[in-house]
């Protein structure tokens, strides 16, 4: 990616996360129905991008290596190990099958 | 009643979670020199956007084609919950308005969960937030810097299974949010308008039609 578009980008991120992060100490007082809603943001964002990381270049799912890492992940992270672990748990898993199977 | 700490036993206690922002962090500068993203530019990234997770989703839109503006808004709806967490530690912020945005913007989700434990009910300990919150920062940004100057050394990502981390955190991120019926309808409709969309719309859309209908899910 060129410089200038990497720091426009960075600066946009900036941007909305200071503004995100400045609300609440700015106005406190934000309706309970407001933030009610945002809760379900997250889980629908993530669970999106697991998707879309799944897919190929053309937009379908493309079932490799990265499906089993997936699924260790979930399993590390449903045995309350620390995100750092799942992640590089389900990154080794990967390399491992890419290194063994030629996939 | 919890008693007040010094900064020394918040050092002490925010060490191991210090560590694992540290490796994170490295992994942010290894994984962006992988995706041709600018070393600085992740420095920077790291310095005054403070929050992977979001950093990680910028990147993984960059990495599956998207454009800088799609990057910016899956980033952004990602800190969303900033909005929330920066509701709850208001009052425990020191000074006016102006000085309180600032510091607000030591507000992780670690830096909040440390600080939410240490405090009252309903009034997280403002030491344990910024004293965290800072050190955090530090090796955040420090780590970053270290993994872009990893990075070439490292080689190709996919050999190490690094194009499986980005699937394996986000996966990570969002096991313990299913905690309820809301979110789980949330996680699989979010997914499923995701894969449906992939194949007919540019990059940036399904994510941006899978945050819509977390909105309207979230009840």
């Amino acid at each position: 990616m060129a410089g200038s578009l990497a720091l426009a980008l960075v600066l946009g991120l900036a941007g909305l996360s200071f503004v995100m992060r400045a609300i609440g100490p700015f106005l406190p007082n934000i309706p309970a129905a407001i933030m009610q809603r945002t809760t379900g943001l997250a889980p629908a964002l993530l669970a999106a991008l697991v998707a879309i990381q799944l897919t190929g270049p053309n937009g379908l799912l493309h079932l490799d290596v990265k499906v089993p890492a997936v699924i260790l992940a979930a399993l590390l992270s449903a045995l309350r190990l620390p995100l750092i672990v799942c992640v590089v748990a389900g990154a080794l898993l990967a390399a491992l099958l890419r290194a063994v199977f030629h996939l | 009643m919890p008693a007040t700490r010094s900064v020394r036993e918040i050092l002490l206690t925010a060490a191991p979670l210090g560590l694992a922002v540290f490796v994170f962090g490295v992994s942010f500068g290894v994984l962006a020199i992988a995706a041709r993203f600018p070393g600085w530019a992740a420095v920077l990234m790291s310095a005054l956007v403070f929050a992977g997770s979001a950093q990680f989703a910028a990147l993984g839109v960059i990495t599956a084609g998207g454009s800088a503006v799609t990057a910016v808004l899956a980033g952004g709806l990602l800190n969303l919950r900033y909005i929330a967490t920066g509701i709850a530690v208001a009052r425990s912020l020191p000074g006016g308005p102006l000085v309180r945005a600032l510091l607000g913007q030591l507000v992780v989700d670690e830096s909040y969960a440390m600080a939410a434990g240490a405090g009252e009910p309903g009034r997280p300990d403002r030491r344990t937030l910024l004293v965290t919150g800072a050190s955090l920062y530090t090796v955040w940004v420090l780590g970053t810097l270290i993994g872009t100057l990893l990075g070439p050394v490292l080689g190709n990502p996919t050999r190490l299974g690094l194009d499986a981390a980005f699937p394996a955190l986000f996966t990570a991120l969002l096991w313990p949010m299913l905690s309820g019926r809301h979110a789980v309808r949330c996680a699989i409709g979010g997914a499923l308008v995701a894969l449906v969309l992939a194949p007919f719309t540019p990059p940036g859309v399904p994510l941006a039609g899978a945050a819509l209908l977390g909105l309207w899910l979230a009840r």
